[in-house]
């Protein structure tokens, strides 16, 4: 390629991909709940290991030997997880919809006209800070909950079988669930519209089948979203008709991909 | 009278004379009365919570009916008609929360706050004619809700299974504490709304308060400390106020108080912050 052409370079696709990234970038950290909702993603990750583990570790001694025995370190010490997707959610959903909000979306269209690329760019964007900052909080709330569990309680070690799996799971769950609100951000378009998909889906349905039947509990609740994605980070299945870790995750994912494949049709037919 | 006085409409004294607080009571409970009927969102809300709830119970019950003989004798033994009937209570809630919630935080939205507090100064007036009409309105709806969603979800339990009726003493008062439950949920909904003027934050915080937080603490161990706590979530005096087995949980009198307390505290930090901050 001659490099004194600056057509050529113009069309380069990892100029352009760089561009993109960088500035996407920039306008998920300018978005100015993004560093409060980030770092209290963190705080509650955190927070739950400390006020579960203390809750088991003063009321060990008044559980069954069944309770004791299905008692799960691991589990215990990340399930802050539950709380902190709603934030990253949130967050997923609110970095589409914001720019759509804003009336951002059409500069950023016109500066950007290759939307697939767009979105797909925005996604390994926040997939790649969300991962990190998840990661490491499930870490930080795991190594909490080890020293709070002392005594007669149980813990884990990263050595275990399942627990390594387990900690990084927490990470790779929280990223699925942000670009789970991403596409669902992009679909919708709306804060309201998005945040409601998205909790109804997460939340709202894993009560509803709660509501049913045992049997009937049994068949639904396995195969929604987040309770299949939920594996990933147990290292006790919670019931025999649980996925396996990885089953649950790859489920989690095809939910994505779907979403995000929806998204990649209509977007590109949709005016901005 | 001289012929040099002055018309008396121009005497300085015939300036319409200062609204008499009734008046001005009426005035705005009228002007929010409009804006809520002209709500879409609190509309689609509510529609969208009756039939939710209603769908739901006709689900479980009629799931229940086709079940039954699969049931093992334990799961049947401890089926309760009310408890199960009552269980779409508990996404119910969510959608009165939402209710309150976007009753005041659309405004928020919009910017239609400026023009209702530059019409109206008077800033508790305000949000009390907001609570008048929000605790009204949410009532009936809830008492509809919840005994239309009750009656027809019984109605599927046919057969050898055990049904409730409305006649039955503990049915009544599961049904109007859920009633109570929904009404109280919509003014926390409204106060939490007030406080933190975006729908998107009241709706998570709603969501976490009322979905998310009973899971993660209530199979804790049942140490003094939990005792102490987790029975006085609001999700949990909830239960207090419709659910048959209370177990460890606060008896209906006092669950209904301390909501009522939630309420009034809410309501209190609502008033402190709308009057002190600008709109």
């Amino acid at each position: 390629m001659n490099p004194t052409l600056p057509a050529e370079r113009r069309h380069s696709m990892p100029t352009r991909l760089r561009a993109t990234a960088r500035s996407e970038w920039v306008k998920l950290w300018s978005v100015r709940s993004a560093p409060t909702v980030l770092a209290a993603t963190a705080l509650v990750i955190v927070a739950g290991a400390f006020v579960l583990c203390s809750g088991y570790r003063s009321g060990w001694a008044s559980m069954s030997a069944s309770e004791q025995a299905a008692f799960d370190p691991t589990f215990t010490s990340l399930r802050g997880i539950e709380l902190a997707q709603m934030l990253i959610g949130a967050l997923g959903v609110l970095a589409v919809t914001s720019e759509h909000g804003t009336g951002l979306i059409r500069a950023t269209l016109a500066a950007t006209p290759q939307r697939a690329q767009l979105l797909t760019v925005k996604g390994l964007v926040l997939g790649a800070v969300v991962w990190a900052l998840s990661t490491a909080s499930s870490f930080a709330a795991f190594t909490a909950g080890r020293h709070l569990l002392t005594g007669p309680v149980p813990h884990a070690s990263l050595d275990d079988p399942g627990v390594l799996r387990a900690v990084l799971g927490g990470g790779l769950y929280l990223t699925l669930i942000a670009l789970f609100g991403t596409a669902l951000g992009a679909l919708t378009r709306s804060t309201p519209l998005g945040l409601t998909t998205l909790f109804g889906v997460l939340l709202v349905l894993p009560l509803t089948a709660g509501l049913l039947p045992g049997d009937l509990t049994d068949t639904i609740l396995p195969y929604l979203p987040g309770e299949a994605g939920s594996q990933i980070w147990h290292v006790k299945p919670p019931s025999p008709h649980s996925l396996t870790p990885w089953h649950g995750l790859s489920l989690l994912t095809l939910y994505v991909a779907a979403s995000a494949a929806a998204v990649l049709t209509l977007h590109r037919k949709r005016d901005a | 009278m001289t012929p040099t006085d002055p018309p008396a409409a121009h005497r300085p004294h015939a300036t319409p004379p200062r609204a008499t607080p009734l008046a001005r009571g009426r005035a705005v409970l009228t002007s929010e009365w409009i804006k809520l009927r002209s709500l879409r969102s609190l509309w689609t809300t509510a529609l969208t919570g009756f039939t939710a709830s209603v769908g739901l119970s006709l689900l479980v019950c009629s799931s229940y009916r086709s079940r039954w003989h699969h049931l093992g004798a334990q799961a049947r033994a401890h089926f309760h008609p009310t408890d199960t009937g009552l269980g779409f209570l508990q996404i119910t809630a969510l959608f009165f929360g939402a209710l309150g919630a976007l009753a005041v935080t659309t405004e928020y939205g919009t910017g239609q706050i400026h023009g209702t507090l530059m019409a109206t100064p008077q800033r508790p007036l305000v949000l009390a004619a907001k609570t008048l009409l929000l605790f009204v309105l949410g009532s009936a709806l809830a008492l509809a809700t919840v005994s239309a969603a009750f009656l027809l979800g019984q109605s599927r339990l046919t057969g050898t299974m055990p049904h409730a009726s409305l006649t039955d003493p503990g049915a009544a008062h599961a049904v109007l504490g859920g009633a109570l439950y929904l009404t109280l949920t919509g003014l926390l909904g409204l106060f939490l709304g007030t406080l933190v003027r975006s729908t998107a934050i009241a709706l998570s915080t709603l969501l976490g308060l009322f979905t998310i937080l009973p899971v993660l603490v209530d199979d804790l161990p049942k140490s003094p400390a939990w005792r102490h706590t987790v029975p006085y979530l609001p999700s949990n005096l909830g239960l207090s106020l419709w659910h048959s087995h209370i177990g460890f949980l606060v008896r209906p009198a006092p669950a209904a108080g301390t909501l009522a307390l939630y309420v009034l505290v809410a309501a209190a930090a609502a008033l402190t912050l709308l009057r002190t901050r600008d709109g």
